[in-house]
């Protein structure tokens, strides 16, 4: 693989991404948005004289019953927090990455780039990585954000437990592992359909899994650790390298070129 | 530069292109004709190896396609149908883009030098999607001359332009062909063909002919020269159908058409046995078809071959 091609190819993504503001308007609102209502969400939670009811304590998980009720019912609701975290990697280059193969078709610049000397695994590579990269920059500013936001708002418990191991690992680890697992995801669906909004439609169920992991650890019945954290980055690993195979595989220069219209 | 033999591409029950015999030698360039859908586009795809042969071989620059296919792409440029251009790009990072991607060396200098020979340089940092279409067909020719190449596919290089940008692109195309590129030009304007090629190729799915303007004129109608006279008597046409090399006259008022093989050798004995005869020659000149004639005429034996 050419790593000046590929980089040549996420430039000109980065670079045509830019100077469309809708999609940077569109990627920044998301974690804006996130870190706002997280902070928001403790701020009243611990400003407001409503304490904490039986019900609320019964989905504690036992890890955390030896802590005052709110603030461990705070550090379960960052963990679950956490995981909305890692649904910015996923959910913000889904789009460009559907975009990816489908706009270069119906602008009509895919058939000179598919005609230069560059192969699949590198048009491939460049192209997701140019999605992933400025959402897992966007996930790392905004989880810096949080904790510099946090460090005013939450006490102290609760603020040492936003930076354990687990959440930095999770951040460091899982959410430029999700981003490729949703751009290449996306890359595929993209060189195999020929409507974008079709496209960006199927790339939306891939958070589907996340959200659903999100609720587990809301409800209480899993407390986040770092095994766990470091098995979930092995398994993406592994789905990421088995996704970008397929998507090369998948990636058919004939059919793309002469069965679209 | 460009061989093929016996190739086809057909897709699912349409056939494409069939049985495809041809050789484009170094710095020729040729012109390849056809209506919409003949296959001109499908052919310039098989050699560009963007798509793969149903059957038959192709060889561009001494590379197989389909064998050494990113060799193929490497010593060829190409203009496609739609300049397929970012728009919100301006020229000097589209052309960048593709500098690298055909590894360019002195890219600055690569892409500066045809944006000034294209007359783009003072537009560079502008936007794309505000040029014109003669703008970004001028942009798309210099994307595709960066990395030098020795082959360029231009497919419709001048369609949907103004005569003015039409213009500017077909001498630019003249200037590259006096650079001794091999250039292998699809085009339905005839007129441009006729002015820039070497040799033409009439397809229609299968090659029709493949000739130069000049010997395919001839094949079809051979050399015909017009004479005006100030009046066409009886023995100025007896003077002229007893000369044993006329092949042919006609006559329309005061002008005579005669069909000869060699107008060179044969046209001063002609007019002098006309002047002989008391003619009074005002004007010679040879009968010249258009290409389109010539493409028309070729269509048309092909689609009776074919059959109703």
């Amino acid at each position: 693989m050419n790593r000046a091609k590929v980089l040549a190819i996420i430039e000109k993504e980065i670079a045509d991404a830019r100077k469309n503001k809708m999609i940077v308007i569109s990627m920044a609102l998301l974690p804006t948005l996130l870190v706002v209502m997280v902070l928001g969400t403790a701020f009243f939670m611990l400003n407001s004289s409503a304490g904490l009811d039986e019900g609320d304590m019964g989905i504690i998980p036992p890890e955390l019953r030896d802590m005052e009720p709110m603030h461990a019912f705070l550090m379960m609701m960052n963990d679950q927090y956490l995981f909305y975290f890692l649904l910015i990697p996923m959910m913000m280059p889904v789009y460009i990455a559907a975009y990816s193969i489908i706009g270069e078709k119906e602008t009509k610049s895919l058939e000179p780039l598919l005609a230069a000397p560059i192969s699949t695994w590198e048009l491939l590579v460049g192209k997701s990585l140019a999605a992933a990269l400025p959402a897992v920059m966007l996930t790392w500013f905004s989880f810096i954000g949080l904790i510099i936001g946090g460090y005013f708002i939450m006490p102290q418990p609760v603020f040492l437990a936003m930076i354990r191991p687990v959440w930095i690992l999770g951040m460091a680890l899982l959410s430029p592992l999700l981003a490729l697992l949703s751009v290449f995801s996306g890359v595929i669906v993209s060189s195999r359909m020929n409507d974008p909004r079709a496209a960006q439609q199927v790339t939306g169920i891939f958070v589907v899994p996340i959200i659903a992991f999100s609720l587990v650890v809301l409800a209480g019945k899993v407390f986040l650790s770092v095994p766990m954290v470091l098995l979930a980055a092995a398994i993406v690993l592994v789905l990421d390298c088995l996704v970008l195979y397929f998507a090369v595989k998948l990636f058919q220069r004939e059919t793309i070129l002469t069965r679209w219209k | 530069m460009i061989r093929t033999e016996g190739l086809s591409k057909r897709f699912g029950d349409n056939l494409a292109v069939s049985g495809l015999d041809l050789h484009v030698a170094r710095g020729e360039v040729f012109a390849f004709l056809g209506p919409n859908g003949a296959g001109k586009t499908t052919t310039v795809r098989l050699l560009a190896a963007l798509v793969a042969p149903t059957a038959g071989r192709a060889w561009v620059n001494g590379y197989e396609t389909g064998q050494d296919d990113k060799n193929v792409r490497r010593s060829l440029g190409i203009l496609t149908e739609a300049p397929g251009l970012y728009e919100r790009l301006n020229a000097v990072q589209n052309l960048t883009l593709y500098a690298r991607l055909y590894e360019v060396e002195d890219v600055a200098s690569q892409i500066e030098k045809y944006l000034r020979l294209l007359g783009l340089w003072s537009r560079r940092d502008e936007a794309v999607g505000g040029f014109s279409k003669g703008m970004k067909q001028r942009l798309a020719i210099a994307r595709a001359l960066l990395h030098e190449p020795p082959l360029l596919f231009l497919d419709e290089p001048t369609a949907a332009l103004d005569p003015e940008a039409a213009r500017r692109v077909r001498d630019f195309i003249g200037e590259v062909k006096g650079e001794g590129r091999t250039i292998f030009l699809c085009t339905h304007n005839l007129d441009e063909a006729d002015r820039l090629a070497d040799r033409v190729g009439v397809i229609k799915q299968k090659l029709i002919q493949v000739d130069s303007p000049a010997n395919l004129r001839r094949s079809l109608y051979g050399r015909r020269v017009v004479i005006q006279l100030g009046s066409v008597t009886q023995p100025v046409r007896v003077a002229v159908s007893e000369l044993s090399f006329v092949k042919d006259v006609q006559q329309i008022d005061n002008t005579l058409t005669i069909s000869l093989d060699n107008p060179e050798e044969q046209n001063p004995v002609l007019v002098e046995r006309i002047v002989a005869a008391g003619g009074a020659v005002q004007f010679v000149h040879e009968l010249h078809h258009s290409l389109e004639d010539v493409y028309f005429s070729l269509i048309e034996e092909s689609e009776q071959e074919k059959g109703p």
